[in-house]
Order: C-alpha cells, then sequence, then structure tokens
C-alpha cells in the first residue's frame, strides 16, 4: 500500500482517558472500535481509502476485538455485507466514495433497508464534493430519501464526528434503518483532537460468534409480499421513531442568538464555514456564539418536524444553507411551515448558489444578500453587505494581474507503465486516424488531460467497454475501451467483458495491469502479486479472460511502444471478429520504485554491483520542437532555457526525478524522433571487469579526442562549444535587493483570538513536496 | 491548530492545497471554550500563503487569497512547468515576470527565493526548505527549535531534512530575492585562426557583432573557415539592406542570428560531432554527479531513415535513391533503429568516422538544398527590406520555422513554404500591403507553431484571406 498506518493503528489502541489526534477518517475508525462493530468493510475511493487500509493494518487488534474486516470488490458487495445486520445483533460499517460508490451499491441498499436491520448498520460516505472531486458532481442526499436510510452530516470537528457515529448506531437500532454518515473532502483530511474511549467488542463478533442461525422468518426478506408491508413500516414506525430519537439525543443543534427575528438552517458539515463568515461580518465570536440563530442540523435526513417548526416560529425569515443542487431540505421546510400554517419565508437557493461548492467567498456573499433582503432589527445590512463585497473586492484586479494561468491538472507518474501505452494510441492514430475511445476510472483517465486529450466518454467505474457496445456497430472503424486491472474487477469483467462476448461483441479493450487498485493507493486486487495475507490470491486477467471465450488475446509490456503499437494496429485491422484483448502489462511504478529502491540501498551497502540507469537529452542536438514532450507527457520530462545563444525556443531536458524506464528512448525510436535522447547508465560498486573495461574504452577514445589537436597544433576544431558557462541574467526587471515594504494592516480584522491562517500549495508526486505534518 | 488538505486524487504531480488555522493560546487557557475553525480559506483572511512553485504562488493570487492588508507570501521563484507549456512547438512558456510581480503587488510581504536550487543545494527535498521559510517567515508564534524538534521526532531523513529547512530559515530571514538559477549561455571559444574573420565582424555594426562573433565560431567549428567566411559574405548584402531601410543593425542582428543556425543545420555529420565532444562527456558527467575515472555507459537512440541516409550522398546520386524509394512507398516507412554505445571503442569509431565526413559536406546532397533554401530565404529578406525594416525583420524571424529532422523538419519546411506562398509572395508583388503582412506573417508564424497538425495555421490563413477579400470588395 502506498502509506503505511503503523504510528495510526497505535491510535486506535487509545482508551479511556487518553486524547486521540489525527484526522477525521481515522477519527471515525476509532469511533466504530468504540461503538462494538463486528464487521467493516468497503471499496477504497478518496477521501476515504484510509479507513480501509488502517483496518487492514491494524489486523492483530481487530482479531482481538473479534472484527471482520472485508476488502470487497466494489460497493455493491460491500452494501450487501450490511445483510448480517438485518437477522442478528451486530453491529456493522462499511465505507465508500460518494456518489459514484451509493450508485453501485444503490442495489443492495434498497433491499436492506426494505426489511430493516436489528443491528446497527452504517455506510460511512466519502462526499467527494466541490474543491479537489474527482466524480460527478451529485448528492447522496437522495439515496437517503428513496430508501428510508438516515442521513447524518456532523459538525466539521472531531468531536462531534465521533459522536455522531456512536449516537448512529444506536439510532440505526432505535429505529431498525440503516444510517449514512457523509463526510466531505476536508472534513475526511481534518486534523484534531477528541478524548478517547475504549474500544468495545460487539455482542456477537468473530471472538463470540452468534450460536446456530436465526430462525426462518419470511418478514426478515425483502421479497413480496412483504415488501408492501416493510414500505408502510419504513412510514409509519421508522422515520417517527428515528425523529424521536434524534430529538430526545438533541444530535441537532440550536445556536442561540440574539437577532431573533432571522435564523439560519444549515447542513451539519457546512457549520464552521458559516460561523467563520458570520464572524468575519462581525456577526459571531471565534468560539460559535452567533447573534443570528443557528438550527445546526447533523442528521440532514429526516428532519424533525418539530424542531423546524419551534426554530422557525417567530422569525421573518431563515436562510436554509444546503449545498448541492437540489435543494431537498429547503423544500422540506416549507412543505413544513406550509402544513403548520407558519408564515416564515424560507430563503435558500437565490442569494445562495443553485450548484456548485459553498465555499468562503459564496457564503460571505450569500449571507450578506440575505441579510440585506431582510434586514433583521438592530444590524445595519447595508453596511454588513459592503463589508462583504470590499472582502473581496481585490480579487479580479488580482486575477487580471496574473493572467490566464496554464492548469496543472494530476498526471500519470514519472516511469508510470501506462502511459506508453497512450504514446502507441498516438503514434496507431497516425496511420489509421482517428478513433473512438472510451475511457474508464482510474489513473489511466489522466490520458484525458493533456498531451494525450484521448477520450469520447467515461461512463463509471469499468464501463468503457460496455458503453462502447453501440458505438462499434454503428461506427465505420473499430472503438477502442481502455480499463485498469481495478476497473475489470470491480465491474468491468461482467458488465463489460462477458456482455460483450455474450453479444458478439467487435471491439478492442485494453487492459492496464498495473497490479493494483493505484488511483486510490495501492489497494490490493485479486490479480495482484501480493495480497493481505502475502501469497498471490492466485487469480489472473489472463486466464480469466480465456475462460470466458475471448479468443484473441495478447499480453504487451508497455515500455515497448513499437510493439504495443504494431499490436494495436492489429487488433484494429485484424478480420477476426469477436472481442480483441491487449493486456498492457506493467507494474505500478510507485509500488515498484519503493521496492527497487529499498532493495538497491541495500545491495549497495553490501557493496553488490548496482547499475542505475537514467535518460538525458543533448540540448545542443535538440531543436525545441518538444515532439518528445507531446508523445510521452512524462513528469520528468521537461524544458530549459536553451543554452545555444543563438537560439531562443527552450529545449527539452531530463529532470533529477527520472527513474529511468525507458519511455523517452523507445518513443525516440518508434516515433522516429530527433536523436538527441542517451541513456546513462552509472555503474556503482563496479567489479574489477567494470574497471578493465572501461579504463581501455577510455584511454582508446582519449587518444581519439586528443588526436585533432596533435594534428593541427593545438588547435580545437571538433569542439564545436566549449564549456565558457556565462552567469544566467538575472530575471527581468532585475529586482534582487529587499522586498516590497510592509503595508498597513487593516485593524478591524486583528483580535488576539483570530487564527492565524496559512495556505500552502505545493505539488503533489513522490517526493514533490508534500508537507505531511 | 487544525490543519486539512486537499490532496486531488491522492496524487500525482498536481497541485495539493493544504489549509491550516492555529489558534495562539493553549485551549487549556480557554476557559472550556473550543474555537470553531474553518476548513476552507477565505479569501482576504490569509495571513500566510506559502508555494513551491512560482506558478502556483501566482495562481493564489489569482484566487484572491493573496492581500495587501493581510498576506505574507513565500514562494519559490523555481518554475515547474505545466504540460501546456512544455508541449507548445515553440516556446510556451509562461511570462515569468508577470508572476513574480503579481505575487509582489498583491503581497504585504513577498519573500520569493528558489527554493529548489536551495533544496538542490542541500540534497534535500523542497519541502524541508519550505518549512525553513515558514519558520523563518516570523509569522507564526512557533520557534524554529520546535519545528527542528519536530523533524527530529519524525525520524525520517532527519539529516537532509534539516539542512533543507536550514537553508530555508535563513532565506526567509534575510528576506534577499535570490534570481532563479538556469543553466548559462554557452558561448563557442575564440581561436587564432579565426582573426581576419573577426576582424571583419568588428566593421559591422555594434549591435549585430556578438551574434556574428558567435556565428563565424559556430560555423568554422561546423565546417571550416571557408564556410564562416561565406555566412559573413551573406551577411554584407544584410548590411546594405539594413542600412538602406534604416534598420539600425535590427535586421542584420536577427538575420546573422538565424542565418547561423540554418547554414550549421543538422545533418548526420552534425550529430556525430556533438555526439562525441569531449565537453559533452564533461557536461554528462557533471550531471551525473560521476566521480573521477567512474565507470558509466552512454547509449545513444538513433534511428535514420533513407532520406537522413542519402543526405551524405552526391546530390545525383541522392535524388535517385529518394526518388525511387518515394515511388515505393518507403520514404518516410523505412528506418534503420540502432542504439549505439558512444562510451564503447566500437560506438564512438562510428560516430568518429561519421563526424570526419565533415570535409565531404559541400559535396553532399543535403548541403546543396540548404544552401538553395538558405539563397531564397535571404532574398526573400533583402527583397522586403526596400519595403520595410519591420516586413525583414518579420521574414528573417520565420526561419524559427525550419528546425529538426525528420518529420519536425519536414513539416516545418512545409509551414514556411505555405507562408512563403500564401503571405510573403503577395506582399512582394504588391498584392498585400507591407504593414499587414508585417502582421499576419507574425501571426501565421504563431499559428504553425501552436499545434503539430497544422490546424491553427490553416484557420489563420484562411481568416487572413477573409479580411483580404473584404477590404478588395470595399475598396
Amino acid at each position: 500500500m502506498e502509506r503505511s498506518f503503523t504510528k495510526e493503528v497505535q491510535a486506535l489502541r487509545l482508551g479511556a482517558g487518553e486524547t486521540f489526534h489525527g484526522e477525521g477518517i481515522l477519527a471515525v475508525t476509532k469511533a466504530l472500535l468504540q461503538s462494538g462493530v463486528s464487521y467493516v468493510g468497503g471499496y477504497q475511493g478518496a477521501p476515504v481509502s484510509h479507513l480501509l487500509d488502517v483496518m487492514v493494518d491494524a489486523e492483530d487488534l481487530l482479531a482481538d476485538l473479534g472484527v471482520h474486516v472485508e476488502t470487497c470488490t466494489n460497493e455493491a458487495s460491500a452494501a450487501a455485507m450490511l445483510g448480517a445486520s438485518i437477522n442478528y445483533p451486530l453491529r456493522g460499517a462499511v465505507t465508500w466514495k460518494s456518489i459514484v460508490g451509493t450508485n453501485v451499491a444503490a442495489d443492495a441498499l434498497s433491499n436492506l433497508s426494505s426489511p430493516g436491520v436489528v443491528g446497527g448498520a452504517m455506510i460511512i460516505l466519502g462526499e467527494d464534493y466541490g474543491e479537489g472531486a474527482s466524480v460527478i458532481q451529485e448528492r447522496s442526499y437522495a439515496y437517503a430519501m428513496k430508501s428510508s436510510i438516515w442521513l447524518l452530516d456532523p459538525r466539521p470537528d472531531l468531536p462531534t464526528i465521533v459522536h455522531c457515529v456512536e449516537k448512529g448506531f444506536e439510532l440505526s437500532e432505535a429505529s431498525h434503518a440503516p444510517v449514512m454518515l457523509e463526510l466531505r473532502i476536508r472534513a475526511c483530511h481534518v486534523t484534531g483532537e477528541f478524548a478517547a474511549k475504549d474500544n468495545r467488542r460487539g455482542i456477537y463478533s468473530g471472538q463470540n460468534r452468534v450460536p446456530g442461525p436465526v430462525k426462518f422468518d419470511y418478514g426478515r426478506l425483502s421479497h413480496p409480499p412483504v415488501t408492501f408491508v416493510q414500505e408502510k413500516k419504513k412510514v409509519e414506525e421508522r422515520m417517527p421513531a428515528a425523529r424521536a430519537f434524534i430529538r430526545e439525543h438533541q444530535l441537532n443543534e440550536v445556536l442561540p442568538g440574539d437577532l431573533a427575528d432571522v435564523g439560519i438552517v444549515v447542513m451539519g458539515g457546512l457549520t464552521n464555514s458559516v460561523l467563520r463568515a458570520l464572524a468575519r461580518l462581525d456577526l459571531a465570536d471565534r468560539y460559535g456564539a452567533t447573534r443570528v440563530p443557528m438550527l445546526v442540523l447533523n442528521v440532514v435526513y429526516p428532519l424533525v418536524p418539530e424542531e423546524v417548526r419551534e426554530f422557525c416560529a417567530g422569525k421573518r425569515a431563515v436562510l436554509v444553507v444546503e449545498e448541492g443542487h437540489p435543494e431537498y431540505i429547503e423544500e422540506a421546510i416549507n412543505v413544513e411551515l406550509r402544513r403548520a400554517d407558519i408564515q416564515t419565508r424560507v430563503i435558500g437557493k437565490g442569494p445562495l448558489p443553485r450548484a456548485g461548492e459553498y465555499t468562503s467567498d459564496v457564503l460571505l456573499t450569500g449571507i450578506a444578500a440575505f441579510l440585506t433582503e431582510t434586514r433583521p432589527h438592530g444590524i445595519d445590512a447595508d453596511a454588513i453587505a459592503q463589508r462583504a463585497e470590499s472582502m473581496l473586492a481585490h480579487r479580479p484586479a488580482a486575477a487580471a494581474a496574473v493572467g490566464d494561468l496554464p492548469p496543472r491538472p494530476p498526471t500519470f507518474c514519472t516511469g508510470c507503465p501506462e502511459r506508453p501505452v497512450f504514446s502507441a494510441i498516438k503514434l496507431a492514430q497516425r496511420e489509421l486516424g482517428p478513433m473512438h475511445i472510451s475511457a474508464d476510472i482510474g489513473c489511466h483517465s489522466f490520458a484525458t488531460f493533456a498531451p494525450f486529450s484521448f477520450g469520447n466518454s467515461i461512463l463509471g467505474y469499468g464501463m468503457s467497454l460496455a458503453s462502447a457496445a453501440a458505438v462499434g456497430p454503428n461506427l465505420d472503424r473499430r472503438p477502442i475501451a481502455i480499463m485498469g486491472d481495478g476497473g475489470f474487477w470491480h465491474n468491468g469483467l461482467i458488465t463489460g467483458v462477458a456482455s460483450n462476448v455474450f453479444n458478439k461483441g467487435d471491439g478492442v479493450l485494453i487492459v492496464m495491469q498495473n497490479g493494483y487498485a493505484s488511483a486510490t493507493g495501492q489497494q490490493w486486487l485479486p490479480s495482484s502479486p501480493t495480497s493481505r495475507s502475502g501469497s498471490a490470491s492466485g487469480v489472473t486477467i489472463e486466464q480469466t479472460l480465456k475462460s470466458l471465450g475471448v479468443k484473441w488475446l495478447r499480453t504487451v509490456h508497455t515500455y515497448g511502444v513499437a510493439k504495443m503499437t504494431a499490436t494495436l494496429k492489429e487488433a484494429m485491422r485484424t478480420a477476426e471478429k469477436g472481442l480483441k484483448v491487449i493486456i498492457a502489462d506493467g507494474e505500478c511504478q510507485l509500488v515498484r520504485q519503493r521496492r527497487v529502491r529499498a532493495e538497491e540501498a541495500e545491495m549497495l551497502k553490501r557493496g553488490e554491483r548496482v547499475v542505475r540507469t537514467r535518460y538525458g537529452v543533448d540540448d545542443e542536438i535538440c531543436t525545441g520542437d518538444h515532439s518528445c514532450i507531446r508523445l510521452s507527457g512524462c513528469p520528468s520530462l521537461t524544458v530549459k532555457p536553451n543554452p545555444d545563444p543563438l537560439r531562443t525556443d527552450p529545449v527539452a531536458t531530463v529532470i533529477e526525478s527520472c527513474v529511468g524506464c525507458g519511455l523517452c528512448g523507445e518513443v525516440a525510436h518508434a516515433a522516429v524522433l530527433c536523436p538527441s535522447f542517451y541513456r546513462a547508465e552509472i555503474i556503482r560498486n563496479p567489479t574489477r571487469w567494470d574497471w578493465v573495461k572501461h579504463s581501455f574504452r577510455s584511454s582508446v577514445i582519449s587518444w581519439f579526442t586528443r588526436a585533432p589537436a596533435t594534428r593541427e597544433g593545438g588547435k580545437q576544431q571538433t569542439a564545436t562549444q566549449a564549456s565558457t558557462p556565462l552567469p544566467n541574467p538575472p530575471p527581468q526587471g532585475g529586482r534582487e535587493q529587499t522586498v516590497c515594504g510592509e503595508r498597513e494592516s487593516n485593524p478591524s480584522e486583528k483580535g488576539p483570538s483570530r487564527p492565524i491562517t496559512l495556505l500552502i500549495a505545493a505539488l503533489g508526486g513522490e517526493g514533490g513536496g508534500v508537507l505531511t505534518h | 491548530m487544525q490543519s486539512t488538505s486537499i490532496p486531488g486524487v491522492a496524487q500525482r504531480t498536481g497541485a495539493t492545497t493544504y489549509y491550516i488555522e492555529i489558534v495562539p493560546t493553549p485551549l487549556s487557557a480557554l476557559g472550556g471554550k473550543r474555537p470553531v475553525l474553518a476548513l476552507t480559506p477565505g479569501i482576504g483572511d490569509i495571513d500566510l500563503y506559502v508555494a513551491s512553485e512560482l506558478m502556483e504562488g501566482a495562481r493564489g493570487v489569482a484566487g484572491g487569497f493573496v492581500t495587501p492588508e493581510r498576506t505574507t507570501a513565500i514562494a519559490s521563484l523555481s518554475r515547474f512547468y505545466a504540460m501546456n507549456e512544455k508541449i507548445a512547438m515553440g516556446d510556451g512558456r509562461y511570462e515569468q515576470d508577470r508572476l513574480t510581480q503579481a505575487i509582489e503587488q498583491n503581497a504585504k510581504r513577498a519573500l520569493l527565493f528558489d527554493m529548489d536550487a536551495l533544496a538542490k543545494e542541500n540534497g534535500a527535498i523542497v519541502n524541508s526548505v519550505m518549512l525553513g521559510a515558514i519558520a523563518g517567515s516570523g509569522q507564526l508564534p512557533i520557534p524554529p527549535e520546535a519545528f527542528e524538534a519536530a523533524i527530529r521526532a519524525d525520524g525520517k531523513a532527519v539529516e537532509t531534512n534539516l539542512r533543507g529547512f536550514r537553508a530555508g530559515l535563513e532565506a526567509a530571514r534575510k528576506r534577499e530575492m535570490t534570481p532563479a538559477i538556469g543553466p548559462g549561455k554557452r558561448r563557442s571559444k575564440a581561436t587564432s585562426d579565426l582573426a581576419a574573420l573577426e576582424r571583419r565582424v568588428a566593421q559591422a555594426p555594434t549591435a549585430a557583432q556578438e551574434m556574428m562573433r558567435e556565428g563565424v565560431r559556430r560555423l568554422s567549428a561546423y565546417q571550416d573557415r571557408a564556410y564562416a567566411g561565406l555566412y559573413l559574405d551573406r551577411l554584407d548584402f544584410i548590411r546594405a539592406a539594413d542600412d538602406a531601410a534604416q534598420a539600425d543593425g535590427r535586421l542584420l542582428y536577427e538575420t546573422a542570428r538565424h542565418l547561423a543556425v540554418r547554414m550549421s543545420f543538422e545533418d548526420v555529420i552534425r550529430v556525430a560531432q556533438a555526439k562525441i565532444d569531449p565537453a559533452r562527456f564533461e557536461r554528462i558527467g557533471a550531471e551525473l554527479k560521476l566521480k573521477p575515472g567512474e565507470p558509466y555507459e552512454l547509449v545513444e537512440f538513433l534511428k535514420p531513415g533513407i532520406e537522413e541516409m542519402c543526405s551524405v550522398l552526391p546530390p545525383w546520386l541522392a535524388r535517385r535513391i529518394i526518388a525511387a524509394s518515394e515511388r515505393r512507398g518507403w520514404l518516410g516507412r523505412v528506418h534503420w533503429g540502432m542504439e549505439l554505445k558512444t562510451t564503447s571503442v566500437s560506438g564512438y569509431l562510428r560516430f568518429w568516422m561519421l563526424a570526419k565526413l565533415r570535409r565531404w559536406r559541400p559535396r553532399s546532397h543535403r548541403y546543396a538544398e540548404e544552401q538553395a533554401q538558405i539563397e531564397s530565404w535571404l532574398g526573400l529578406i533583402r527583397a522586403a527590406a526596400s519595403r520595410s525594416a519591420d516586413f525583414a525583420v518579420e521574414i528573417a524571424e520565420c526561419a524559427r520555422l525550419v528546425k529538426g529532422y525528420g518529420d519536425t523538419h519536414s513539416r516545418g519546411l512545409a509551414n514556411y513554404r505555405t507562408i512563403e506562398q500564401r503571405v510573403i509572395d503577395p506582399a512582394l508583388n504588391g498584392d498585400l500591403p507591407a504593414a499587414r503582412a508585417i502582421d499576419a506573417i507574425a501571426s501565421a508564424r504563431t499559428a504553425a507553431l501552436v499545434d503539430p497538425d497544422g490546424g491553427s495555421l490553416v484557420r489563420c490563413l484562411a481568416e487572413l484571406d477573409r479580411h483580404e477579400s473584404f477590404r478588395v470588395a470595399a475598396e
């Protein structure tokens, strides 16, 4: 795995009286153990990968507690795991990235929530919404409503998150319904502390097994005719029970404020952002004491009608801060107030945008607009609006001064085995013309960015081949579907391959076999070279495909660009009908480097011979056309100022992060680029033979090097460019002296209690500069 | 203290942002109150904005996070170029000055220095230097010793991290801006046998002298003294044109620069010369940080095609082979891929023998082709100079399009010829006003360098045609 969680595992062992320090998602993990779960499962995906990763590393602890951990092959299998709680008093939790994971899990979730549960069942959703999100922007809320699963959205501080996990299990059991807990990206990664409790063993677990299965009870099946009864139970029994529990245990919070004629109803997860916006407008202090009364919904579904009525009664207007579209909560509050005939205006979307993340500037503007529209007694709404405006006024000019910056999307790592496949596709397209490419989810989706810009559709994880099913028969050439081994096992095998073979499809499928679910942090797959238990599971993609009846099957090592190009051309041109699969084989370079570096360091220490390979570009020969970069896209292949005084276009260069994967040379060859690439092999701990060979070669070569000088009387003729490095001129404008003088601070926003804020932008990647602590 | 981050897709060379809030009072001293800390940075609410790369520094400014009232901005002057900057066919790099100026003008205090160079100097990773700069900025209530203690406690690469940290700390405390260090320009060496030619250079306008001197040295090493003499002869005509057009040496300067590059065209002989240049071995050795005498090997990737092979043959033979290959569809398809070791005796000797073909070069096919193209290009410049100096300079600049080997070379040459036929020729014939031609050439040249498939150039020229027919119709 990408990270080792040894330290975090220690934190999971903490008991009463100790303080947990760490990330939000790990606090959730600890809270699960404190709640006495008997089983945990899930499918990895940012921002909740760490929950499972740390569980996998905590094997001893979990064995002791009797907790079963399952690294599921997709979210549907994770959701189905919760079926254990339908019949048995077993608490269990599963996790995945939402919205996409919830989509995959939806069938099992419907079938789970219809009979309901006796043991607490919780789903931890990594709500991948807003900045940094990598999926479609939709809300998980709809699933909560349609399946009667309660949805918790805790305030993003660790004590509240942990409290909500613990109470969530109780809520689930009290109302016999599963519960979802959603955490946004920043909340998953937020660091903080909470007072730990002792871990608990479940009533039943691996350590104390249930004595025999439960008696047959048709009522526990999601099968007609009991499904009709279950539907009624949801609304007539479970929902009222849930509302009663939420109210009794005060899961939602009311923050009082003196501006009593207005109020704010906010999703728990956005509370801190709203309080910060209010504080910046002098309507709250830094400890959460607000002048505008607030109803904080740590449970966003279901709403408790009494709470809504009590909060809104007597107010002229409330602002509903509800991120995302559609505005379910705003509509529900409107309905509730109509039913109770309460005349409070409900304002939400309008002053606040209908779609998109509620960032600090959005909230500042939205709250100011709400105040100017409702004009609460006791404040000068116009002054506040002006204040909000002035806080943001500088941005257009600043943005104009910087200009339109090129984007910096994530990309394939240096040495990535998947990148060469796209170089090969690019080269094949030169001959075959453009192809329809069905892209998929995984690292390979970075090929949709420059320099490749490949992909005509992305339909979901493992869906590429299925999404080309109707393209092939309607297009004048075969489509190419690209799928990772992660996507293959997640969904692609059945949805894509089996369906294609069954329907006699005629497309091309490229399976990127790098051995791991790499984009999410290198989790093991059924076809990984190793597994949690150490040994390989013995499942291979090749065998699997053969057993499904795939006839045209080639496995090509990815770095062989010429071979890959030829194989691809063959797949596109062959008269043979049926699915043609190319397994592009190459281990994830991040995993490989971690292993190889450690091995080489050991060998060096032992004095053994180690050859380190690096690639380079002769800047004299490089013409500055950058074809090589357009074909490779390697982060370590970049440009530098041209050292030639006669030329201005920057030349290509290979920087130190090069891992010597060989793609540069392969591309230079396959694409017939310029002769400027070279491979350097440095021999550490050389053998005697290495020394002899090297000194013989050097002495012969140096004779030739000196030869013209002796013959032509000391005149240096062969040396076209002697190295007399001139200092580089300072950057234009030449400000070499000290920096700008300090300017006056704005006193109004200063104060002893204002936190000091730091925003850091670093470049990701191995050793690229990520600050982790 | 609270921190959070947006790590993107858990990876991978994209930008990663971290947001940290610190309440400078211990929790125990707050009397049971808990501060509410935000998870998203507020525009205009940032005390310290830090970026390990210059463009990311400017991106924070563009987002409004850096304000003159509050923000200390610390950013590295080093660049890690974005993909779109790297894939341009010419120079796609974003303007460095614009980035630094935007940061300086929008920050309360700007602390800009080359973190990357400092990290390399200290054998450290850039984030340790960045952390040092944060500690040295004086913005945090945390003494540097506390940072150092934390680095030690973490126990990972402690020594290098501490070195990087201290370097960053020093740099921030000095508050001096060190310019980003790039490789310097490498000039050719003077040799005594070129004295006569260099005396001729000394008579040229001062503005162009340095460029011409570089050209003379380059070409005498590339071919011989006579060839360098031909360079100066050609420039004599341009000098006259420059005088006539009152270009103050500007035309001469640009033409001298491009002519030297064009005359040292890249054929297999030149590649061989460059590959066995002793200075190259020295340079690579330094880059690889080799200890003296340490064994290493260099493997060169070559894949000459029929055209490259023919470039050293006599024109009559080369033309026949090329024509025959074209008929059989071999041209551009048949190549000989080879990996040669310049560090082995046999590999070195092959390059050495190829380099020895230098004396034969003037009788080669490629030489004949190149000289004809150069003469034609110079002819256009001279003709244009009689209309306007700017017009002539624009044509001189078009030499930039013709570069490289194989596909790159033929694509560049084709683009140049298109611009010649569609813009330069009509302008010289009087069908297009010189003032319009200047703009048109410049835009067409830029367009030709935008994409390799030539789409931009086609669109640019179509636009030009549309304007022209509109103008003619209006008249």
